[in-house]
């Protein structure tokens, strides 16, 4: 039997039982197109951020950030929602502090070798998650209780997820706070309404006179449901951020007072890995970080990658699950055409042509499956990509949310049609071993 | 006889199962088959008849014995070509018929063509000669299961023809018919037989039909015995001339 004629053969033979065919390339394809879509998506970024990394040439400039700051980063979000700790004066308070740059470091930076100059970033306006340069000692409610707290800045359009009391306003001269759900019994309040309108008094070390407590009143506005954005604490309105800041820095001079929540550093040009290495390790001894362009969009690409790859292992367990349905539907199909196998083999034809023929029946499946999965995909993305461009792109102009790398298409419907033959070797196997003429006699 | 006998069986002994429940399906069969012969094989259900033709046909071997075709021992043939043998020199009709049902009847006789490799253009035209011959060329592309049984058996035969085979084997070929049907298909055989000059294999139960071959071989508990009754139709009688063996036990 020729090729031609098998692979004719075993189509013709996927469409006698249409519903059963249809349904296990549906099940194929819905495996490949999770994938396709997410990889095209990533394509899509990446091509993204490729381009704008070579528009920005951004080779020889440091972004530069204090080295506690990443560390506190990473730290409130891994130990966000824990219950309130009381505070242990012999443990040191959650400084916020160290993560500022201060002036004095960037006059150090801009001394370092290879570094032609440091300009910081100044905010106008309180963005940053977390104030800079506060440190907060505890904070006392009613009950005179002492507890660790730590807070963040409210920023507007952040919605806080509000249990009782009302959102915290940030155009008011009112110092407001908004605290975490477990601080309302740890202060000393009966209920989360008890605790609205109410009093609580947070303890800032003042920097300019160490060991010095600022005692600032607030008041409580909103007790917050427990959440990874709530920290170990609750969030601030920005006049109470400025008193806390104002209450910390008053005894300082102008020169510690400059606070940077970043700054960026030209460096010479073509400068070697080495050469660059030795700068990032002069800036790590006065206490700050630097990190090219290319490393915080690895940075980037790194993190968004990680969620592509959990997507991905969706659609591979999905595929997984369609390669069962395979099996299945062969092996009803190996049952059912046990005579017409029995003839066949009785007429002459090997029994590695029968593994043959259902080994192409399999792979027909993982082929139509993922061939609708490339054609969907591309309808998708034909649908999509305008649409995000019009809307939640619409301040990146040549975006394209999602692109396709033929080649890479190429390779996933092969590699789809593999694990269909790995599925189908197994149905096939049995259909090549049937004896002629006990499956003549098969009722 | 010079020549030699296109089929022959030497000590044919075949055993199913373990030591202790061995069956002898077959028990030193001792069998010589001449080209263009029409031979009958008889014999009750289990005496063997079915395993005889399976092993004669290569779709089964047999425990120890010899199988010869044109004199060469073929016992030893590789699955290959075996497999060639029976796709280019014998042809099956079964009591069943054992057509894709769903399938045109042009489909069903050229798939032995299919299975040997034959280009379309190829297949379509022998399939179509061998539907002429057994006159049924205006129902080519009638699906199979629209057939009348007896239109059901001439597409087999036409199927075991289309290869232009040497022998074909028949299991019961008019087991599922009416007399009228089956006395056609039966008279289709013999005259394939006489003017092909194809040599024909029947298993049967039907007296009649064993009656019109040349030879007779009664089997019981796997071993050929005389003929059961008296009459005596074992030497070979001429061709066309009905046997006078009736109203046999078989």
């Amino acid at each position: 039997m020729k090729l031609l004629d098998i692979i004719k053969s075993a189509n013709a033979n996927l469409l006698r039982n249409k519903g059963r065919t249809f349904l296990t390339i549906l099940a194929v394809f819905v495996g490949s197109f999770t994938i396709i879509l997410t990889s095209g998506i990533r394509t899509g970024v990446n091509s993204y951020i490729d381009t704008q990394m070579n528009n920005a040439g951004g080779e020889n400039v440091l972004e530069i950030s204090s080295s506690a700051m990443s560390e506190a980063m990473e730290g409130s979000m891994m130990g966000g929602s824990s219950a309130p700790k009381k505070y242990d004066p012999s443990r040191s308070p959650i400084s916020t502090t160290g993560m500022a740059i201060t002036g004095e470091q960037l006059n150090k930076a801009r001394k370092i070798n290879n570094i032609e100059s440091v300009s910081p970033f100044i905010m106008t306006r309180m963005t940053s998650m977390i104030p800079i340069g506060v440190a907060i000692k505890y904070a006392v409610g009613v009950n005179g209780e002492k507890y660790e707290f730590d807070v963040r800045s409210s920023i507007d359009g952040v919605n806080l997820d509000i249990r009782e009391g009302t959102k915290l306003d940030n155009q008011t001269k009112e110092r407001q706070i908004a605290i975490g759900m477990d601080y309302v019994a740890a202060f000393g309040f009966k209920d989360d309404k008890d605790a609205i309108g109410k009093e609580l008094t947070i303890y800032v070390l003042d920097r300019g006179r160490p060991g010095k407590l600022v005692p600032i009143k607030a008041k409580i506005v909103a007790v917050l449901n427990k959440s990874i954005l709530t920290m170990s604490g609750g969030s601030v309105n920005d006049s109470l951020a400025r008193a806390m800041l104002d209450a910390a820095s008053q005894n300082l001079q102008d020169n510690f007072r400059q606070m940077y929540t970043m700054a960026t550093a030209q460096l010479k040009p073509n400068l070697s890995d080495a050469e660059l290495d030795k700068i990032k390790d002069q800036l790590k001894e006065i206490g700050l970080s630097g990190m090219t362009a290319e490393e915080e969009v690895g940075m980037i690409k790194a993190f968004f990658d990680a969620i592509i790859l959990v997507f991905t292992i969706f659609g591979g367990i999905a595929l997984l699950a369609a390669s069962i349905g395979i099996i299945n539907t062969l092996f009803m199909a190996v049952q059912e055409r046990t005579r017409e196998i029995g003839l066949m083999k009785a007429m002459g034809l090997g029994r590695s042509k029968i593994f043959l023929m259902f080994s192409i029946e399999a792979i027909s499946l993982g082929f139509w499956g993922s061939a609708l999965g490339v054609g969907v995909a591309y309808l998708v993305k034909m649908i999509l990509n305008p649409l995000a461009a019009d809307t939640f792109l619409k301040d990146l102009p040549g975006f394209n949310l999602m692109k396709f790398d033929l080649v890479l298409l190429l390779l996933l419907v092969a590699l789809v049609m593999a694990i269909a033959f790995l599925a189908g070797t197994l149905p096939a196997r049995r259909a090549a071993r049937k004896d002629p003429i006990e499956a003549l006699r098969y009722e | 006889m010079n020549e030699k006998p296109i089929l022959a069986a030497k000590r044919l002994t075949k055993i199913y199962g373990k030591k202790s429940l061995e069956v002898k399906a077959l028990d030193g069969v001792n069998l010589e088959i001449n080209r263009g012969e029409s031979m009958a094989i008889i014999g009750k259900s289990g005496s063997g008849k079915s395993t005889l033709m399976h092993i004669l046909a290569f779709l089964d071997t047999p425990t120890s014995g010899v199988i010869e075709i044109n004199g060469k021992n073929a016992t030893k043939l590789k699955t290959r070509q075996v497999n060639r043998l029976r796709n280019r020199r014998f042809g099956f009709v079964f009591q069943q018929f054992f057509m894709n049902a769903r399938d045109t009847v042009l489909n069903n006789v050229m798939l032995p063509l299919k299975i040997a490799g034959i280009r379309k253009s190829e297949r379509k035209r022998r399939a179509m000669e061998v539907l002429e011959i057994v006159e049924l060329t205006d129902k080519a592309k009638t699906r199979a299961n629209d057939l009348s049984g007896g239109q059901k058996q001439r597409v087999c035969i036409a199927r075991a023809l289309v290869n232009n085979p040497a022998v074909i084997f028949a299991d019961e070929p008019t087991g599922n018919l009416d007399s009228v049907t089956g006395a056609a298909v039966e008279n289709l055989l013999f005259k394939l037989n006489k003017e092909k000059g194809i040599t024909l294999i029947i298993v049967t139960h039907d007296a009649d039909l064993a009656a019109r071959c040349d030879r007779q071989i009664y089997l019981k508990d796997g071993k050929i015995i005389k003929s059961p009754v008296s009459s005596g139709v074992k030497t070979v009688s001429p061709p066309g001339k009905r046997g006078v063996k009736k109203g046999g036990r078989i």
